[in-house]
């Protein structure tokens, strides 16, 4: 499985077809960087579909966390079997973030 | 403590405050700040209790907008639109013109839920507001599919709430601990935030219902939400009506039943014979569906009141005689009839040519050929008198095919 960041990762180069279905399903490519970043989320089921078959392997987004900014994998986390959205959408809680005992100390971001 | 609702007092007063769907967030401010020229409306999708009613007021309340809202509990008919939402998206108030207030925004809570003769054509007086407004006009829905809202997702932006995900509604849950001083146990939040399937309102609603002050919310205490929000699928409930040792019990067994009343019934009578083996107690829980099923049509699509009899009529099937239950493998989906339907569709569909012909050569209706001149045709087709039949058949131009169905009919 392949761990994508979805604030910018790197394809190989992809036929005409294949690049303007990437950008209809949601994707922005910065030419400079030459990195697709997400930009809507509305698609990201199919958008996945196309990137792991662009990319021969399975796909996930990584989560950022709300609370401490870190980027983080859903395989990680211990409700991924009863998890309701499944990789998506990409903010969450990371394990460390989730256990401590006084919330109010860490200034939640929500 | 109890005196006022947490959903109310702990509603986020900023978009910030909103927990969970980030990139909806995102998208929706994007939009309502600088992204209206592209899109005129906003439609907010997703499971209830995610967050879509209040990100709205959020942002109304962030961004200084005074919301004008309908939503499910208003007719929203043509004229009651028209009255309403035209003329709050179309003429500038003078509050406009304060520094507090940026302007209206229209806010059309429920819009999957305008159906009906109350709101007819509410769908298309949407659509025209939408085309002249000059104000934000945000609707919310939990099934965006409907094909009533098709013109409606045409020219709006499409915006998807997702469930909230568990971390993030126990880490909400225990920031109303801390701020209500009550001591807790991880898993217990933990088990409510699980148990509300991703409905940060219903899992605050737990919390509180909960909660207790001066005394610690322990895993043991939320054993008490048992079955909330479940909602059964056909096999789990079939298992529950069969062995429901009373009518109250079969009858809970089914009220977390989601589906076709049609399915259940034929799902239940399906099982019937297996549940009961004596003939008599057999007849009698047939007795008591055959009455649920006259309920089910009475029911059709509008007389919702009729059908506590249809349960009830149902339930009394399942406790003729609690005691007799043995355990037995119930036949799953699909049901014998539909199956049945599919293995006879061939005959039945040689069976109607043969009704047309006679309909056609006796001047009688298909269903009268099938009850009346059917039985006596096959009668005479079986006689040995081949002249007869032979003129029989070339009458009604009956097919080979026609004739052997119609001769191997065994019953009607």
């Amino acid at each position: 499985m392949v761990m994508l960041n979805k604030n910018g990762f790197k394809l190989p180069r992809v036929e005409k077809e294949k690049f303007t279905l990437l950008i209809r399903l949601g994707l922005e490519y910065n030419s400079q960087k030459m990195l697709f970043k997400i930009k809507y989320y509305n698609n990201i089921s199919q958008l996945q579909d196309v990137l792991q078959d662009i990319l021969k392997t399975e796909i996930a987004f990584t989560q950022t966390c709300t609370i401490c900014g870190t980027d983080f994998g859903c395989s990680t986390c211990k409700y991924i079997k009863i998890c309701p959205t499944k990789d998506q959408p990409f903010s969450c809680i990371c394990n460390q973030c989730l256990r401590p005992k006084r919330v109010m100390q860490q200034q939640l971001l929500f | 403590m109890k005196n006022d609702l947490w959903v109310e007092k702990y509603r986020p007063a900023t978009v910030k405050e909103v927990i969970g769907n980030e990139e909806a967030k995102t998208l929706f401010i994007e939009w309502l700040g600088n992204k209206r020229s592209t899109k005129k409306a906003v439609l907010l999708y997703g499971p209830p209790g995610v967050g879509k009613t209040t990100l709205v007021n959020a942002a109304a309340n962030e961004y200084n907008f005074k919301i004008i809202e309908m939503n499910a509990s208003d007719a929203r008919s043509e004229k009651a639109v028209k009255r309403i939402a035209a003329p709050a998206t179309s003429f500038t108030g003078l509050d406009k013109f304060s520094s507090e207030v940026k302007g209206n925004m229209l806010f059309l809570d429920e819009v999957d839920g305008i159906a009906g003769n109350e709101d007819r054509g509410g769908v298309n007086a949407i659509i025209k507001i939408i085309e002249n407004t000059r104000t934000p006009v945000i609707m919310a829905a939990n099934d965006p599919d409907l094909e009533k809202l098709r013109p409606l997702k045409k020219i709006c932006l499409i915006i998807k709430f997702q469930q909230t995900r568990i971390p993030l509604i126990i880490m909400a849950l225990k920031k109303i601990c801390e701020q209500e001083h009550i001591a807790y146990e991880f898993e217990a939040l933990e088990k409510i935030a699980i148990n509300s399937q991703g409905d940060v309102r219903s899992a605050i609603n737990d919390l509180q219902g909960l909660s207790e002050e001066g005394k610690t919310l322990t895993a043991q205490d939320t054993l008490a939400l048992g079955l909330r929000n479940r909602s059964s699928n056909m096999d789990e409930a079939l298992r529950g009506y069969f062995t429901a040792k009373n009518a109250a019990e079969a009858a809970a067994a089914l009220s977390f039943l989601d589906v076709d009343f049609d399915d259940l019934l034929m799902a239940i009578s399906d099982n019937m014979p297996r549940r009961y083996t004596d003939i008599e107690e057999r007849a009698r829980a047939y007795d008591y569906l055959s009455q649920a099923d006259v309920f089910r049509g009475r029911i059709g699509t509008e007389n919702w009141h009729l059908t506590k009899y249809f349960y009830n009529n149902l339930s009394q099937a399942a406790a003729v005689n609690s005691e007799s239950y043995k355990h037995f493998e119930f036949i799953t989906a699909p049901p014998i009839k539909v199956h049945t339907l599919f293995w006879t569709k061939a005959k039945r569909m040689v069976l109607a040519s043969i009704c047309a012909k006679i309909g056609n050569q006796c001047h009688v209706s298909k269903y009268e050929a099938k009850m009346i001149y059917v039985p006596y045709l096959r009668l005479l087709l079986q006689q040995k008198n081949k002249a007869n039949t032979t003129r029989l058949i070339d009458w009604l131009k009956l097919t080979p095919e026609e004739v052997t169905t119609l001769t191997g009919l065994k019953m009607f």
